[in-house]
């Protein structure tokens, strides 16, 4: 079956999280407020909103890599939380065309108790590949992590290195359209950052679109063709990357 | 990560849409079966890692439960053992059954942040995921019920069929408690401790090892407007050669109706907000 054309679409999207502070997780002080006439000010039970992005459109096609850039808290995660799925907009419309490889967090769905080969599994089963599927790359995924025997192990044996190369070998597997990506790339000894880097670069030519978010514009020069600036949950216009010094500036 | 082909997320509001969101999350959660069962059972394999019986150290330590109380309430009770003990192990294993998928209900959510907050799974897997969790423990005690029934003859006279209509049943109803506890513990954490509580509670009120008497009409009221009794009945009830009342299953599928009725619409108006719960 040909897939239909990759896109991503999101138009005036608005995110707004409500924050349940420690305090309104109780039920005796929601059970409180409800008695008393929910009198006390949200300042009180601190269910306030925090807007996390507000009014974002953009228009993404195939071939499109979009570098997400602006500092801690100005939404970029949360933007790539959203075409992800996983969150909902309060208000407008985003609309993915393609299956979606969030990677933003390599440990999901890892266990360190289970071997390595039990969590290349697992993460396979959750990145929505079959069992036959996962059967089918095994051993190139197993050879790639260049663990060996260790792949028998827990993986709590593993020392930080030898994890996160599982898990980038894991979660590198999918064959995806949508690529989506919080800054780790770095990971490993310089060794595996150098077959890393060429197989994010096989990943990105095979995905249909790549949106990274990364403080590191080296990395957003080296893979991406446009840039996004985020500042406080407003996005620049998406630029080419040959303007990435120029959005700079404006900051 | 999620490999649906196209993803469409809008700030629609009114109840009719988060209706239909709702119900398209838990028809996507129909795919997903194969993946609640890997990590279900990837759960069981993971909790009893290393040990040598895995899930059967339940197993062995219900059977035992079944063998002490069985022994001690035929005592206290003046009632054979031919009766006293098939009704305890029935009791026990079906009530852990019932018991720990509602509260482990509680961390349905809770555990899966990671998931929810990062990929478009459908709520319902994690759903599915601690109801299936809980139906292989189930299948690890079946040892416990089939010994039971063999040893004490109860085979000859059971009504098979009538009884797994009864776990159907069951499994309907505690799966929406199990989904309700689940929302309501991702925004309240005081719940799993009520849970338990209740859990706890219910135990002693229902009779999972006493047996019920009618006559008295205190005890009887307390049979009636107990649903843990009406679940334990329907399963218990046709293995042992009795046949449920009437009203067992007229209690369990106007709750089961109601209750998913009920607890599906709580879905669907807190369902964007359930990952901001976490």
């Amino acid at each position: 079956m040909k897939a239909p054309p990759v896109s991503i679409t999101v138009k005036d999207l608005t995110l707004r999280f409500p924050v349940y502070g420690v305090d309104a997780k109780s039920l005796k002080k929601h059970l409180a407020r409800v008695a008393i006439g929910g009198r006390l000010s949200s300042a009180h039970h601190g269910s306030a909103e925090v807007t996390a992005i507000s009014g974002l459109s953009m228009t993404l096609k195939a071939g499109d890599r979009l570098g997400l850039i602006g500092h801690n808290g100005s939404g970029k995660t949360t933007l790539l939380r959203a075409l992800s799925g996983a969150y909902e907009p309060d208000e407008g419309q985003i609309e993915v065309k393609g299956r979606i490889a969030p990677l933003l967090d390599l440990s999901l769905g890892i266990d360190p108790s289970a071997t390595g080969l039990e969590n290349i599994r697992l993460r396979g089963r959750i990145a929505g590949l079959t069992t036959k599927e996962i059967d089918a790359k095994m051993d190139e995924i197993g050879k790639f992590t260049g663990l060996g025997p260790f792949l028998a192990m827990p993986l709590k044996t593993y020392s930080a290195g030898m994890a996160a190369r599982l898990a980038f070998a894991v979660a590198t597997a999918v064959d995806a359209d949508v690529l989506l990506m919080d800054e780790w790339i770095a990971v490993g000894d310089a060794d595996f950052q150098k077959i890393a880097h060429q197989r994010l670069l096989s990943l990105v030519e095979r995905a249909g679109i790549l949106v990274l978010a990364s403080h590191d514009m080296d990395l957003i020069r080296l893979y991406c063709n446009k840039v996004m600036r985020m500042e406080g949950g407003v996005a620049s216009p998406v630029t080419s990357i040959k303007d990435l010094d120029q959005l700079l500036a404006q900051a | 990560m999620h490999t649906a082909q196209h993803m469409l997320r809008t700030g629609r509001r009114g109840s009719l849409h988060e209706f239909a969101m709702a119900y398209a999350d838990l028809r996507a959660s129909v795919p997903k079966l194969g993946l609640a069962w890997s990590l279900a059972s990837h759960d069981v394999i993971s909790r009893y890692r290393g040990s040598i019986l895995g899930p059967f150290w339940i197993t062995l330590s219900m059977a035992f439960m079944v063998l002490g109380i069985g022994f001690l309430y035929s005592e206290l009770q003046h009632i054979s053992l031919q009766e006293t003990m098939p009704f305890v192990a029935l009791g026990i294993v079906f009530w852990g059954m019932i018991s720990l998928v509602i509260i482990e209900g509680c961390e349905t959510f809770v555990h899966a942040s990671g998931m929810l907050s990062q990929t478009s799974l459908p709520m319902f897997t994690f759903v599915w995921r601690t109801l299936l969790r809980n139906l292989v423990t189930l299948l690890h005690h079946l040892i416990i019920i089939v010994a039971v029934l063999i040893w004490f003859g109860y085979w000859r006279t059971m009504n098979l069929p009538l009884a797994i209509a009864g776990l159907a049943l069951t499994l309907l109803n505690v799966s929406w408690i199990s989904l309700a506890v689940a929302i309501s513990s991702a925004r309240f954490r005081d719940i799993p401790q009520i849970v338990t509580s209740v859990m706890q509670f219910s135990m002693f009120m229902t009779p999972v090892f006493w047996k019920p008497d009618f006559h008295s009409p205190m005890m009887k009221l307390v049979l009636v407007y107990n649903p843990f009794f009406h679940m334990l009945d329907s399963i218990r009830g046709p293995l042992l050669g009795a046949q449920p009342a009437l009203q067992t299953y007229v209690v369990l599928i106007v709750m089961a109706l109601i209750g998913w009725a009920v607890t599906f619409s709580l879905f669907a108006l807190t369902r964007r907000r359930i990952v901001h719960y976490l």
